[in-house]
């Protein structure tokens, strides 16, 4: 399972369930459909940690990082490959 | 596992009880019952060194780890009668001070902490609003970039030593569209343009930290007031949330402590129908539930400076220890009205002072509802 896929699967079933989607358009705003709120994102950064191997500093919890799934994964991606 | 605290540690906790007790507990009844907060007793508070313990030294702190903090703030809460003044300590040093020594730059953290550290100011937060309390983040104070300044508009509520603050750490909103990530903070100073402390609120208890409303009218900010970046603001806070619900607590454990000291030598001085109350079962079961409380409520809070020393995130941890910590002190305070009877009722015992004062920390740093909406979440609920 790709990135994407692991983070799409991780937002439908656990963060964006009441939402009743089977998918999740790559570039739709997350934020602005309130897909992702404020207890959701405690849960996401803890599986993008577990999940993906990474460390989510607080100061990285920005828009630009969370907006979407297309820049979540690239967010994932440049922290994988600093690391 | 070992329970033992290190000899620095007991060390710590000795000398804050010795400075609480000699120091802050004159006409805590009357402070009380007036509403009025004591700007000497913060400066004292600092200059022992209160404000500065998990502050590096280089900016007038001690460094003490967040379990060495947390002891110290227990043998002060047991110290110390008067839980309004540890109140507003603490409410500076997780809400206003942390913010700025985790997100700040080295000139804001120059700027701001030394003088927080020493007492010549003191530092207040401004998040909540008329229409968001525990939906922090549905703030509607507004911050519009104009030039080298930000521009906020909008009213603050409950904004904990409001009337008496020099600096305040304020949330708002750069972009409404984009929730929780459009919040920002920023360092807002009292005499900045713009900025009018209110009305002071008049409450039930921790009436000698006094919270007030604060209007932002056009107050311009300047842009190096920027706390970390735009759209950061909702994870400063929880971050500053997670030590506050940490610490803020284990001034209350002290407190609990002491209150339970105080409930076993009534149960076994009074004396009704010819043998001490405490002989009844019914006293002292009450009072055998108090110790159960504190034992597991110490445990609790301990496992969160464990797990944030360790793994640096405490969250879920942290709202089941806010939760049980706060709702163990309300019950426990509750029970020691009920063993002191009459007298428990009366001002002069003081022990109805605690319980209204306890109240307020089922609501404060997130309420008893919202910290279970937290524990839910991470069990997958």
């Amino acid at each position: 399972m790709t990135i994407a896929q692991s983070i799409e699967r991780f937002l439908l079933t656990e963060v964006a369930a009441d939402f009743g989607k089977t998918t999740l358009d790559p570039d739709a705003d997350l934020l602005e459909q309130r897909i992702i709120d404020s207890l959701a994102i405690l849960k996401l950064v803890t599986f993008l940690e577990e999940t993906c191997g990474i460390k989510v500093n607080d100061e990285e919890i920005v828009p630009e990082n969370f907006q979407s799934l297309n820049s979540l994964v690239k967010f994932v991606e440049q922290k994988q490959r600093k690391s | 596992m070992n329970f033992e605290l290190s000899k620095d540690q007991v060390e710590l906790k000795k000398s804050a009880i010795r400075f609480a007790q000699e120091t802050l507990n004159e006409n805590v009844i009357e402070r009380d019952r007036d509403a009025v907060y004591s700007r000497d007793l913060l400066k004292q508070c600092a200059e022992f060194g209160i404000q500065g313990s998990a502050v590096p030294a280089r900016y007038g702190g001690s460094n003490l780890d967040i379990f060495s903090t947390m002891v110290r703030m227990e043998g002060l809460g047991y110290g110390c009668k008067d839980n309004g003044l540890i109140f507003a300590v603490n409410g500076q040093m997780w809400t206003v001070q942390m913010p700025i020594l985790r997100f700040g730059t080295d000139e804001q953290k120059d700027a701001y902490l030394p003088k927080l550290c020493r007492g010549e100011w003191i530092g207040a937060n401004s998040v909540t609003e008329p229409d968001a309390g525990s939906d922090a983040f549905g703030l509607n104070t507004s911050a519009r970039l104009d030039g080298d300044h930000y521009v906020l508009n909008g009213r603050k509520t409950f904004s904990t030593m409001a009337p008496a603050a020099d600096v305040f750490i304020v949330y708002a909103t750069v972009d409404k569209r984009k929730g929780f990530m459009g919040v920002t903070a920023f360092i807002v100073e009292r005499n900045f343009p713009g900025l009018r402390v209110g009305r002071t609120i008049s409450k039930m208890g921790l009436r000698t930290a006094p919270f007030a409303e604060i209007h932002f009218e056009d107050c311009r900010v300047p842009v190096k007031n920027l706390l970390s970046k735009e759209g950061n603001g909702s994870a400063i806070f929880e971050d500053t949330v997670e030590w506050e619900r940490a610490c803020i607590l284990a001034g209350f454990l002290g407190g609990m402590e002491r209150q339970l000291e105080q409930c076993i030598k009534h149960a076994a001085t009074r004396k009704q129908f010819g043998k001490a109350i405490g002989k009844n079962q019914s006293v002292a079961n009450k009072i055998v539930d108090m110790k159960v409380r504190l034992e597991t409520a110490r445990l609790l809070l301990y496992k969160v400076a464990w797990t944030k020393q360790t793994q640096g995130k405490a969250i879920m941890d942290a709202a089941m220890a806010k939760l049980y910590v706060s709702e163990s002190w309300k019950a426990s305070c509750l029970d020691a009205v009920q063993i002191h009877g009459g007298y428990g009722y009366t001002t002069e015992y003081e022990v109805e002072r605690e319980l209204r004062d306890s109240i307020g920390s089922t609501l404060y740093s997130g309420t008893s509802e919202i910290q279970r909406n937290i524990v839910a979440r991470f069990l997958g609920l």
